[in-house]
């Protein structure tokens, strides 16, 4: 399968190096939308909770005081700069690392929450980020070793599929998923729904969405099933 | 079982890591029945294994050859292309580092290799991108653990345990 089967028209390249960036339709859709909502997300302020209490007819507003809110705004800015750089980064090594940032700027995000059950359920997180870290760079060095390139745009002229690269693929996956916390661990991350400062809880969302989808086209374009 | 206390289960935070390292060993442990078939042209070119060795070389294994800025040593690239200078700098040595060589056989496995300029030409010269993003994950590991310690997100000790 190759790249314009699954983005579109390959628009052009930013060589930096041996890290190409590709851009494509695709990419560059995924990375505009990273950077619209990261931009939204700088300029917006954080939402007040108002919580009714039982008993008199006084309202509880449950705030987020000024220091909290900047860190929580300076690491969701970051986080959605990491997201569109991984929309648009053409190689594998590279794209592990987005994610690693992408995971520990979340836990960041996550980390200055101050309540008790969402900085257990942080702390879980933290766990799989951890363990999640292993997989995705072990499984980045299998498809170095068994390809002999991280340039995706390399990895798609290579005709064949061995066993060890759909192993390393599906090590790259297991990191991806740890690290981004997406759908079978979205229970753990339900916990910050109700927390007050949405706006910047929604990035973690957000960035494990793109990556996904992104790291579909990655696996796709390494294992071209098709 | 019914699907819904499954998911239920799942519902608790604790669980998901033993979950995931579960699932994680288990396609770890089924790696060792995948046979191994490795790229015999590989980017990074490497001399045979002991030859640098067994001629006392003291830049053993890491020797690429080269002169700095005369003489290119052997260093690829994925894009040739966009790294015109490539080699110039590969056998790069720091005052220090040529004292050391000249005292040791060893010099290239010790950690006073890390001054070579090979390191410099694959990390920063074609791979540059990739030490801009790892020193930011650092960056940001930093700022979180150092407002966490100075903000003390929560303090435990009057809560209730669950």
């Amino acid at each position: 399968m190759d790249l314009t089967t699954i983005g579109g028209q390959l628009l052009g390249t930013i060589p930096l190096g041996d890290i190409v960036l590709y851009l494509t339709p695709f990419n560059l859709f995924m990375f505009a939308g990273a950077l619209a909502f990261t931009t939204l997300i700088a300029i917006s302020r954080t939402e007040t909770q108002v919580e009714a209490e039982f008993g008199t007819l006084k309202d509880k507003e449950v705030k987020v005081d000024l220091q909290e809110f900047k860190i929580r705004r300076f690491l969701a800015i970051v986080c959605g700069l990491a997201t569109a750089g991984a929309m648009i980064t053409g190689d594998l090594f590279n794209f592990t690392l987005f994610v690693t940032l992408i995971g520990i700027v979340n836990i960041g995000i996550v980390s200055a929450v101050r309540q008790v059950d969402v900085l257990n359920a942080a702390f879980q997180y933290g766990l799989i980020a951890m363990m999640a870290s292993l997989p995705l760079f072990g499984g980045a060095a299998i498809i170095l070793a068994s390809t002999g390139t991280l340039s995706l745009l390399e990895l798609v002229k290579i005709p064949y599929v061995t066993s060890m690269m759909t192993f390393g693929s599906l090590l790259l996956l297991m990191g991806i998923i740890g690290e981004t916390g997406v759908a079978p661990f979205y229970a753990t991350k339900a916990e910050m729904f109700r927390t007050p400062g949405s706006p910047f809880i929604l990035i973690i969302h957000l960035s494990s969405l793109l990556v996904i989808v992104r790291a579909i086209e990655v696996l796709l374009i390494i294992n071209k099933p098709f | 079982m019914n699907i819904g206390r499954i998911w239920n289960s799942l519902a608790n935070p604790k669980r998901i890591p033993r979950l995931f390292a579960l699932i994680l060993a288990i396609i770890l442990l089924a790696g060792f029945i995948i046979p191994i078939s490795l790229n015999d042209h590989q980017l990074y070119p490497r001399p045979t294994p002991q030859s640098q060795i067994s001629v006392l070389n003291p830049l053993a294994p890491y020797d690429r050859g080269g002169i700095p800025l005369k003489e290119t040593g052997t260093v690829k690239a994925q894009y040739p292309k966009n790294s015109l200078e490539l080699g110039q700098i590969t056998a790069y040595l720091s005052p220090i580092a040529i004292g050391v060589k000249n005292t040791t056989y060893y010099y290239g496995t010790s950690i006073y290799s890390s001054p070579g300029g090979l390191i410099d030409e694959i990390l920063y010269y074609t791979r540059g991108f990739d030490t801009i993003l790892e020193s930011s994950i650092l960056m940001m590991a930093f700022i979180i653990a150092s407002w966490v310690a100075l903000h003390f997100t929560m303090r435990r000790e009057g809560e209730d345990e669950e």
